[in-house]
């Protein structure tokens, strides 16, 4: 799918792969990374959806899971665009810095609607941990949705939603 | 009577979790704007499958007031930290406690524990009111020592400067709770306190009313709305409670809840 002609405020049901990963888990590949130490995830064309999820009931793929504020994450931006990453999703409003790294390195950054998990969750057809287990909740995971739903809040030109709208 | 409070309590965090509340529910139905579909599905997923409305399961905090004549066989705080890890053992809830909160932050994997707060007070009643915190609204508490001169204005512009800048970061609309006055420390556990009162209820003195009412109206001009997206409305309500305070000091404190509002209040009698 292509979101380089997508502009702040457009609404997509998307449906492929996301990455998903919050703060924990950014900060531990920051450290492998400055340790020299492989990183077994493949980050190239990637969404990465900052997000933990609420534990898995029985028969169901995922359990409840929605996105948590972004900001928080603004300082590994650049690291996930330089390892590839395409966009991101989360909640909330971003730094001027995260707009001027979605500029630079082309990437997008959604928003996905939070205190909606367990619907979310529904739009989840696959799921598995694929690193940093230890980390429970916040370690590493790979789906695999069906109409997600995702609005640009920040597109590769690095306009902001909220300074559209007001 | 410790297996009535453990196992209400049990009900109660489960129906938090799962149920969204009439008042904010209906507000949550009106909203029209961006991704009003998928969440007013959700309010129907959740309580149809069991699934918590937000994978952000909380922190549960408590705050009791237990009469003087009120004995219990334990400590209480034991009741409901049992209470905390059965619920969370129990239910697709997610288990969101680290230690320690430094260096390891490894999951305690039981959300325990619970933040617990109690009063003592005459009687032989005991209340306990409950929140499920969120980590994105808890971001947003703030201590401010303002001076002791400070206007009420002064006050509202802080608060909505505040709201204005984070806001949208906490899943508006929001509930918003300050405390003025005590101890620093004071002032926060009574913004959380304020943030479990019932959403009609207000505070008894006019003056305090009105900033009440003025910084609700302050916070719902900024036009953040539904998940800082700017339709609906950024407020449900703004609280306050007061304590005396030093003659040197102006504590006040603010603490937000996201727009599920997890809280409720249930009594017991001896």
């Amino acid at each position: 799918m292509n979101f380089d002609k997508l502009v702040p405020g457009s609404e997509i049901a998307y449906s492929g792969e996301l990455l998903v990963m919050r703060d924990a888990a950014q900060k531990r590949i920051q450290q492998f990374l400055k340790a020299g130490k492989e990183i077994n995830v493949d980050f190239d064309g990637k969404l990465v959806f900052y997000a933990g999820p609420a534990k898995t009931p029985t028969g169901r793929p995922i359990g409840a899971i929605g996105p948590t504020t972004s900001e928080r994450m603004d300082g590994y931006l650049e690291m996930l665009f330089q390892l590839g990453v395409k966009g991101t999703i989360g909640k909330g409003r971003r730094s001027k810095q995260a707009g001027r790294m979605c500029q630079k390195y082309k990437g997008v950054y959604f928003l996905t609607p939070s205190g909606s998990a367990a619907a979310l969750s529904l739009r989840v057809k696959e799921h598995r941990v694929i690193l940093f287990s230890d980390l429970q909740s916040e370690a590493v995971r790979l789906l695999r949705v069906e109409k997600f739903p995702l609005v640009v809040a920040i597109d590769i030109q690095g306009n902001d939603i909220s300074r559209i709208n007001r | 009577m410790e297996e009535r409070i453990k196992d209400r309590i049990k009900q109660e965090l489960v129906r938090a979790n799962t149920t969204l509340n009439p008042e904010c529910e209906k507000i949550v139905r009106d909203y029209k704007g961006l991704f009003s579909d998928v969440i007013q599905e959700n309010i129907d997923v959740a309580s149809e499958t069991g699934m918590p409305l937000c994978q952000d399961t909380g922190v549960v905090e408590f705050f009791c007031f237990k009469g003087a004549d009120f004995h219990l066989a334990g400590p209480l705080e034991r009741i409901l930290s049992r209470a905390v890890k059965e619920v969370y053992a129990e239910n697709p809830f997610r288990l969101s406690t680290v230690s320690d909160p430094l260096f390891e932050r490894k999951n305690r994997m039981d959300n325990s524990p619970p933040m617990v707060h109690i009063f003592e007070k005459p009687g032989n009643t005991l209340e306990i009111r409950y929140m499920l915190k969120g980590g994105g609204s808890e971001n947003l508490s703030r201590l401010m020592m303002m001076k002791p001169t400070a206007t009420p204005d002064q006050i509202k512009t802080s608060v909505i400067h505040h709201i204005k800048e984070h806001g949208a970061k906490a899943c508006p609309p929001l509930k918003v709770g300050i405390g003025i006055g005590g101890a620093s420390e004071q002032a926060l556990i009574l913004s959380k306190l304020a943030l479990t009162e019932e959403m009609e209820t207000h505070h008894q003195d006019k003056r305090y009313r009105e900033l009440e009412t003025s910084i609700y109206k302050g916070i719902n001009e900024l036009e953040i709305g539904f998940q800082g997206l700017g339709d609906g409305i950024s407020a449900y309500n703004v609280r306050i409670i007061d304590l005396p305070v030093h003659i040197a000091t102006l504590p006040v404190g603010i603490s937000v809840d996201c727009y599920l509002c997890r809280s409720g209040r249930v009594s017991f009698e001896l």
